[in-house]
Formats: C-alpha cells, sequence, structure tokens
C-alpha cells in the first residue's frame, strides 16, 4: 500500500531546527539600491550608539537621530556573531520601528527598520511574535508595493520570516491578503536577486501542516510557481520545487491540484539534474505525488519518471537512494498494469542493486518495493520478479536488526509461496530458498524476541518445510 | 592531534585513565616508552603496552582496543608539523564562508541578512581560495619528504621534567633515544648538535660534580658524563683494531674494502704509535700508557687522513664500579636486540627485551645485545665491502639501485627494517667515497634484501642522498606509493616510515621501472 512519506519529513525539518545555521543566499542589489546604502554610510561615518541613546532617539521625534538610531540597531542586529536579538527587544522599540514603515517620506529609515525588523524576525518563535504583535504584518505588506525595490526587497524577506515561523502567521499573512501584491512583483524584467527572496517567501507560504495552507491561496500560487521552475537561476528553481513539494505532502486532492497544472514533466526533467539542490526537491515532490490515486501515480509515470529513477537508486548519496526507492515501493503498489511498467523500464535490475548493496535505510524502502510488487503483481511478474534475483538479497535482509523490515520479508516470502502454490512449484522454491541459505534464517528466526516475527517464522516453516 | 602544551592537554588529560601505549620497533620510542613508564610508575598510572611495528599493527590493536580508546598519542619519531592555522579552518570561519548549500537540504524557515558589502564578500572569497592554494602546497611539501623532528625520548623527557619528575635514569634515555637519531642518520648535523647542547644543561644539573663525592662510588649510583668521543663504534667493548674496521666512517674514509685501504689502515695506525697486537686486543686489556691520551692522538692522525670528524660529541653513563657505556653502545645493543632474527619465543619477546636491556638492573640483556651488535657491525662491513668490490651498487639514472641476492651470507640480518637502513647508509657512504663519478655522488639509494623467502617477498629502502649539507629529507615514501599505484604492484607500505616497503619479488622489475620513469 502506498505509504506517506511522515517519518522523514520530521527528521529533516528536525535536524534544520537543531542546526539553526542561516543560509545566506547572494543577494544582488541592484545598482540604485547599492548606492542608496553605500551613500547613506559614506554620509554619516559609523556612529556608536548607546542601547538607551538608541531607545531615546528611536522614541524622540528628529528624524536624523531616529534614522542614525535605527541603522546602529541594524548593524547590531546584522553582525556575523550573537546578534543582540533579546536585548533590543527589550528595549521596547519594535512598535516604533514599526510605525517607521510607514513613514513614506523617510525611504531610509523605511529600508533600515524593515532590515532590522527582518533580523529580528529571523530569530526564535518569540522574536517573531514580538515582530508580528508590534503590528508588522499590514505595514510589510503595505511596503511590498513601495516605489523603492529595494524596500519592496527587504519587506519580502520580513514576511518571509514571519511566515516561516509557522503555519498560525503564514495564515494570518494570507488573511491580510499578502498574496496578490506578492505574486506582482514576479515579472520578466524582476531582477534575480530579488526573485530570488520573492520564491523563498513563497515557499514558505506553501510550507507547513496542520493545518495546511489555504486552498484559495495555493490555486493563487501554483501558476507563479510554475513559471519560476522555468527560471535559469538554480535557487529560483529549488525553492520553486521545495515549494511544490510542500504542496504535493498532503491529501489526494492537494496532489490532484498540482498535477492539473501540467507540472509534472517539468519535475521529472529536473529530477535528473546533476545539480543536488535541484534533484533533491523535485525527487520529493513527485515522491509525493505517487503516494496519491492511481491515477495521479500514471500521471508521473507518464511523465517519464520510470526513466529517471534507476540512476537515483544508484546514487552515492544515501538519502537520494532513499527516497528513489520509496518512490519506487509506492510505484509498486499499484495495479499490475503500473508493475508492468515497471518491468518494462527495466527497474529491476537497479532494485536488486539496490537490495544488494544499497544503504540500509533504502534497502529498507526496496524491500517494501519487493513487497508490494508481490502483493499487487500478477502471478507472471511475480516469477519475473525471482528471476531477477530478488531472493538473494531479500533473504540476506532478515539479518537486519530491525524487526518491522524482517516482518515485511516474511510476509513477501509467503506471497512468494502463494504464487508458487498456483504453478505447482513449491518444491522448486523451497529449493531455491535453502540453497540461498534463506531456510536457516528464517528457522532462527523462530528464536526472535518480537512475537510478530517469530509466529511469521514458524508459520512459513510449518507451511513449507516442514518436511514429509 | 595536534597538542601544544604537553602538560595540559596530554599528560593531565591521561593520569587519570587507563592508557594504553602503543609503542614503534625503534630505539628511540623504546627510549621514550621508558621514560612514560617510569612517570607512569610514579603516578600509579594504570597502562596496557602494544609493541607495534607499522601501520597494521598500529591499527589492530587500535580495534582490538577501540571501544576504551578516548586520546590517542602515537609514539614514534614526531615528524615536523606544518602550524594549526595553516592547514585547519575553525568551524566560525568555515561557517562565515559557506556559500548556498549544496547539498540539498530544505531551505531554513528563517534567514537572517548579514552585513555584508558584496564586494566584501568578494574580498573574503578571494582571501579563502589563496589560502586553500596555500595549504594545498603546504601539505604537499609535508606529506611529499618524510623528516624527522625532536626525538620522542627527549620530548618525553621536557614534559618529566616541566612536571619536575624527571629522573637521571630518564636523562639517560633522552640521550640514548637522540643518539639513535643520530646513529640511524635521521637528523641534520645540526639539530643533533643543538639537541646535545639541550641534553648537556639537563646533565650538568643531574650529575653536579662537587655533589656526593661519596656516593659516586656507591652501587647504585649512576652518573652521566658528557663526552668529546671518539664516534668508533662499540670499541670500548671491542678491539680498536675491530671498532676502526666496523665503522662506517672509517671504513668508508679509508676505503677499507680495498687492498690500499687495508695498507692505509696501517699508516695510520702507525701514525699513532700504536701497535698492531695492541690495537687488536680487546680495548680494555689495552696498555693504559696507550690509553691515556688516545683520543687526542686519533683525532690529530686522523685529520692526516682526511678524517676530520672523527671525534663526535656525546654522553655516557657509568654505573656500579666498572660498566661504563657510549650513549651510541646502547643503541647499537638495543636495536640489535629488537631485531634479532633468532627467534626466542613469541613476536614479542625481542621487543621486550631491548626495552628491558634499557634498564640498568638487565646487564646481562645489554651484553648480549653488545654481542649481537657486534656480529651485525661485522656484517654490514662486509656485506658493503662485497658490495663495492663487486660492483653491485648500480645507477638508474634518478637514483643508485643495490640487491642483495639471496644466499648472500648474513642476508637474513638484513630482512628487518633498521638493519637494513643502516647497511644502506653505510653502503651509500662507502659508494661515494669509492666512486669517481661526480653524479653518482649526488644520487639517492635504493636498496633491496629478500624479506620472506617463502612468501617471495623484498624489503626495499630508500635513503637520501649523502651530501654535506642534506636536511635529511626523504621523498621516497610517496614515490614508492605512486609507483605502486601506478603499476599494480603487490606492495605493503606497513612501516611507520613510509620509505620502508615491502612487496613481491614478482613485480620488483616493473614497480622499479615506475620508479625510474617517475623520477627522471
Amino acid at each position: 500500500l502506498r505509504r506517506q512519506r511522515v517519518e522523514v519529513n520530521i527528521e529533516l525539518r528536525k535536524a534544520k531546527k537543531d542546526e539553526q545555521i542561516l543560509k545566506r543566499r547572494s543577494i544582488s542589489f541592484s545598482l540604485m539600491d547599492e548606492s542608496v546604502s553605500l551613500g547613506e554610510e559614506k554620509r554619516n561615518e559609523i556612529i556608536q550608539l548607546s542601547l538607551e541613546e538608541i531607545v531615546e532617539a528611536v522614541n524622540g521625534s528628529d528624524t536624523e537621530l531616529q534614522l542614525q538610531a535605527t541603522q546602529a540597531t541594524r548593524r547590531m542586529l546584522s553582525r556575523q556573531k550573537d546578534p543582540p536579538i533579546n536585548q533590543i527587544l527589550e528595549l521596547g522599540i519594535i512598535p516604533r520601528l514599526v510605525e517607521f514603515l510607514t513613514h513614506a517620506d523617510n525611504a531610509p529609515l523605511q529600508f533600515e527598520a524593515a532590515w532590522a525588523l527582518t533580523n529580528i524576525a529571523s530569530g526564535t518563535s518569540d522574536h517573531t511574535k514580538a515582530v508580528v504583535e508590534g503590528g508588522a504584518i499590514p505595514a510589510f505588506i503595505s511596503l511590498l508595493s513601495s516605489q523603492h525595490m529595494h524596500i519592496s526587497e527587504q519587506s519580502v524577506w520580513a514576511l518571509g520570516n514571519i511566515a516561516g515561523d509557522g503555519p498560525l502567521y503564514r495564515d494570518a499573512l494570507i488573511n491580510c491578503n499578502v498574496i496578490p501584491p506578492l505574486l506582482a512583483l514576479v515579472s520578466p524584467v524582476t531582477p534575480v536577486g530579488f526573485l530570488r527572496n520573492i520564491t523563498w517567501t513563497l515557499s514558505n507560504l506553501c510550507r507547513n501542516k496542520n493545518p495546511y495552507p489555504p486552498l484559495d491561496a495555493v490555486k493563487k500560487v501554483l501558476p507563479v510557481l510554475v513559471c519560476l521552475m522555468e527560471h535559469e537561476d538554480k535557487d529560483i528553481i529549488s525553492d520553486s520545487c521545495w515549494a511544490v513539494s510542500y504542496l504535493t505532502d498532503g491529501s489526494n486532492d492537494r496532489i490532484q491540484i498540482v498535477v492539473d497544472t501540467g507540472i509534472l514533466p517539468r519535475l521529472v526533467e529536473l529530477m535528473a539534474s546533476p545539480e543536488l539542490i535541484i534533484m533533491t526537491p523535485a525527487l520529493r515532490a513527485i515522491g509525493n505525488v505517487v503516494t496519491g490515486t492511481d491515477e495521479q501515480t500514471q500521471a508521473a509515470i507518464d511523465a517519464g519518471v520510470l526513466a529517471v529513477l534507476p540512476h537515483l537508486l544508484r546514487h552515492a548519496k544515501p538519502t537520494v537512494q532513499k527516497e528513489a526507492a520509496w518512490t519506487l515501493s509506492n510505484i509498486a503498489a499499484g495495479p499490475c498494469q503500473q508493475i508492468q511498467q515497471l518491468i518494462t523500464s527495466g527497474l529491476l535490475p537497479p532494485l536488486m542493486e539496490l537490495l544488494d548493496k544499497g544503504d540500509f535505510k533504502a534497502q529498507k524502502e526496496g524491500v517494501w518495493a519487493v513487497a508490494n510488487f508481490t502483493t499487487g503483481g500478477t502471478v507472471e511478474q511475480v516469477v519475473e520478479l525471482v528471476q531477477s534475483g530478488v531472493l538473494k538479497p531479500l533473504l540476506n535482509l532478515l539479518l537486519a536488526k530491525d524487526s518491522k523490515t524482517i516482518l515485511v520479508i516474511l510476509d513477501t516470502i509467503s506471497n512468494f509461496f502463494l504464487a508458487a502454490e498456483k504453478l505447482g512449484e513449491t518444491e522448486r522454491l523451497c529449493l531455491l530458498v535453502e540453497e540461498l541459505g534463506g531456510l536457516e534464517k528464517i528457522e532462527a528466526l523462530q528464536t526472535h524476541d518480537n512475537n510478530m516475527v517469530y509466529r511469521a517464522a514458524l508459520s512459513i516453516i510449518e507451511k513449507y518445510f516442514s518436511g514429509e | 592531534m595536534f597538542i601544544s602544551d604537553c602538560r595540559r592537554e596530554f599528560y593531565d588529560v591521561i593520569i587519570s585513565q587507563r592508557v594504553l601505549l602503543l609503542v614503534a620497533s625503534d630505539v628511540d620510542a623504546l627510549c621514550a616508552c621508558k621514560i612514560l613508564q617510569a612517570l607512569f610508575q610514579c603516578d600509579h598510572v594504570q597502562y596496557t603496552l602494544v609493541p607495534v611495528s607499522g601501520w597494521q599493527e598500529l591499527e589492530t590493536a587500535f580495534l582490538e582496543h577501540k571501544d576504551q580508546i578516548k586520546l590517542l598519542v602515537k609514539q614514534d619519531d614526531d615528524l615536523s608539523v606544518p602550524a594549526y592555522d595553516d592547514i585547519f579552518r575553525d568551524e566560525e570561519d568555515e561557517e562565515e564562508d559557506s556559500e548556498c548549500d549544496s547539498d540539498g537540504s530544505e531551505p531554513s524557515e528563517k534567514r537572517r541578512r548579514f552585513e555584508e558589502d558584496v564586494i566584501e564578500r568578494t574580498m573574503k572569497r578571494r582571501q579563502r581560495r589563496e589560502w586553500e592554494a596555500r595549504r594545498q602546497e603546504i601539505i604537499f611539501d609535508y606529506e611529499q619528504y618524510e623528516y624527522h623532528g625532536t626525538s620522542s625520548a627527549m620530548v618525553m623527557f621536557d614534559l618529566a621534567w616541566i612536571m619536575s619528575k624527571d629522573l637521571n635514569d630518564m636523562l639517560w634515555w633522552a640521550i640514548v633515544g637522540l643518539t639513535d637519531q643520530w646513529v640511524q642518520d635521521k637528523i641534520t648535523q645540526m639539530k643533533y648538535v643543538t639537541d646535545i647542547g639541550i641534553l648537556q644543561r639537563h646533565v650538568s644539573r643531574h650529575n653536579h660534580r662537587n655533589e656526593d663525592e661519596e656516593n659516586s662510588l656507591s652501587i647504585d649510583c649512576m652518573r652521566i658524563a658528557f663526552e668529546y668521543d671518539l664516534r668508533l663504534a662499540l670499541y670500548q667493548h671491542w678491539s680498536l683494531y675491530e671498532s676502526l674496521c666496523n665503522t662506517s666512517y672509517t671504513s668508508a674514509s679509508l676505503k677499507l674494502w680495498s687492498v690500499q685501504g687495508q695498507k692505509r689502515l696501517q699508516e695510520f695506525l702507525a701514525d699513532m704509535g700504536l701497535p698492531l697486537k695492541q690495537v687488536k686486543q680487546k680495548f680494555n686489556s689495552m696498555d693504559m700508557s696507550l690509553k691515556e691520551n688516545l683520543r687526542e692522538m686519533i683525532e690529530e692522525s686522523a685529520n692526516k687522513f682526511g678524517m676530520k670528524d672523527l671525534r663526535v660529541q656525546t654522553f655516557s653513563i657509568h654505573f656500579g664500579f666498572k660498566n661504563k657505556f657510549s650513549a651510541s653502545d646502547i643503541v647499537y645493543a638495543t636495536a640489535s636486540l629488537m631485531e634479532n632474527i633468532e627467534k626466542e619465543g613469541p613476536e614479542t619477546t625481542n621487543f621486550i627485551k631491548a626495552l628491558d636491556s634499557l634498564s640498568r638492573g638487565n646487564l646481562d640483556k645489554l651484553h648480549q645485545g653488545l654481542d649481537l651488535a657486534k656480529k651485525q657491525l661485522r656484517a654490514i662491513q662486509q656485506t658493503v665491502a662485497s658490495c663495492i668490490c663487486t660492483n653491485l651498487v648500480i645507477s638508474q639514472g634518478p637514483f643508485l639501485y643495490c640487491s642483495l641476492m639471496e644466499g648472500t651470507p648474513d642476508v637474513k640480518l638484513f630482512s628487518k627494517p633498521v638493519s637494513l637502513c643502516l647497511l644502506s647508509k653505510y653502503l651509500l657512504k662507502s659508494f661515494v667515497c669509492s666512486t669517481k663519478n661526480k653524479r653518482c655522488k649526488l644520487l639517492p639509494l635504493i636498496m633491496a634484501a629478500p624479506m620472506d623467502v617463502e612468501q617471495g617477498t623484498v624489503i626495499m629502502v630508500g635513503i637520501p642522498p649523502e651530501t654535506e649539507s642534506s636536511d635529511k629529507k626523504n621523498f621516497f615514501g610517496r614515490a614508492f606509493e605512486k609507483a605502486a599505484d601506478s603499476t599494480n604492484s603487490r606492495t605493503l607500505h606497513n612501516h611507520f616510515d613510509m620509505s620502508i616497503i615491502e612487496l613481491k619479488t614478482e613485480d620488483r622489475s616493473k614497480f622499479l621501472d615506475a620508479l625510474i620513469s617517475l623520477l627522471s
């Protein structure tokens, strides 16, 4: 049966949170922006302000001082190591900084405030909360339409951080109507750096479950994502794929919305990319799609996924092997016509290799693939599976420490015997299993700790190896 | 691992643990081991001693104990290491310079915007690239040449001294360790002299002349003395004649493999006024009158015969009533015990015996070692003479090559690495003195000897050229690796000294051919 990729999701997400390494993108300023910010700095020498001075200036009415203080705050928050986010937060100046965002007559101030708030919002959930509670959401959404590109870009960034905090703020943004002005920023003349930011923010708007993003928002964003996936920049492609992977990670109707955009062929094409940052999310997205209905899986097959999988099953990176195997296992859970397509597309040999020498986690998925194959396949297909040499590596995996895997293998072996019975070839299969050292392994499992394992092993022995 | 503070980062850490001591098979390592053992005894540290003769044994021993291993420090001649900052980059720096993730992980949920100028970033990137390039050079150099740093025994003694736990015995072992490096020609003359100076100061401190005049005669007491002694191997435990014949310096300078050489020896002795009969007697039995100014006399005559460095700065040890040994005596004795080809029990027996012989209480073992050493030195000189006389040393272009045939007398002795190296060094020295070919004098030497006849293996060693200003750097380790690789030769690069390898006899020719083209 088709299995959702629950485990893996949690694994990866958790790892990211634990790391807390903030990735940097190379953002290219437009020339105008550069001169603006550089100009500012050349005019004012770097003035060190104490925290008290900052509070005073920010709360005062002198615009020059306001700017100096905000800039000083921004600088503190953008240094490489240990930005004093908590300290700034405790100053209580966030609402004031949010207010500065509305000073349409003072673009430099808006920009510095936006940057400072972005960095505060990039911290913990508490930090982001402080920014939101300061009223930042409507202010930033408003700034998306600023005539100054560097300001609207900074707002995109800030909103990305807010959306990334979790489904609550994500939906708050969506309810505040963030999507139309955000999408309006995407045009053929938008600079690459800006587009990267937008794509990333969009991906955060598609991200997270419990709840999933609202369907109408998804439907609005998807066409733009499809577009962005055709861009030539690797980061933009990558983040669009990630966004699509989030959108396919849900119920079948959500998968259908994505399939309906006709994006599958492009995703399969990207799956074959040598760039890991592109291939990984594309594979994930397609992997999600084939957890859906048989029709949705067929759409993926029609888009050419079977031609790309063999290479990925043999990939050097264990996580790629695993995802590819998981994808394969879900396709193998389909009707026998789809199983036939697996065979004709030459997926058995790489599967055998994987079972033999792949990474262990990938091998576990491979075991599922074989199990599903034997459940949904015709007798002829099962025979072909045996002829491809699956028994040897499969029986070897009985030595694994993982009970679940062992159970699946035993189940599969039962299926092989069921097929053999239909053909009257039970004895041959017994011999084969014995020759391959499988009998001793199964016998050994009769003393396994796990109840279900030993019973399953016992059942096989009794049924087929009780030696009349 | 890199340790800068021997006491805090090493000794203080292990003192509370159970220690696994892996010791290599050379005299310096043994001496370092003795010092550590003494310190451990003092501080009640539990330890297990495992002799390892190469990387494989090291790995095996490590794997056997790995569950308990927390800190691993290998006893070996420490090779000079590059500065930390030139090779390693701290994690923080790593983070700064990491660009877009290329490992396919999910985009971050939140991102902070850094204070960066595009120009600044480009500069950092350029700096990083330069640093990388320099690093590559350094690592290449480091890995390309093999050379030796300070003696391990001296390092251990230094540790003991820092902790104010140094004893005279430990000092002696440090001296022996340094002398081992000198005997094996592993360090430059300058380094040797510098280290002698360092040890001199310690010797003065421990062996103050005015102190304990009465006690200096007691049996348990030992004294170390600085000597500007003759560099004639084992001469005080042999006869002067034998020593002159079997010391490579004199043998090579006088060309004793030839008839003229022998004549020159006679002239040399005559010049010193030493009757042959006396000189052939055991040294201790020589007339006192002849021994009186022996050193100065020999030095004077030696100068006339082109031997300007017949004396060398070293140390000697006195204990009991008549026990007097020079540091080099101990080196030769210990090395011979360690590589004794007579199998006296399990593999490690020789190692243990050699280790024991370094303690003053085991005079019998020491004497056994001295006897073996004499045999070894004789064998070396005879083999050298034979090789030179039969023109066994041939030039292959970029290096000289000499191969000992199976059946050559004493060839079994030279199946051991230290002995073979010693033979090679002496052979090269002699060859350089014997040949008129100016180019050949500057070449390095590769020496091969049968190792295990049954298994069909050969032991091969490469040594750098014999020049006055030699920095003793040896590139053969790398060269051997590359040659083996390119010809798929079955080689074993097990020795800690990468310039010593074993290979299958059948692969020898293609291996050599590859070496020749590699080094041409």
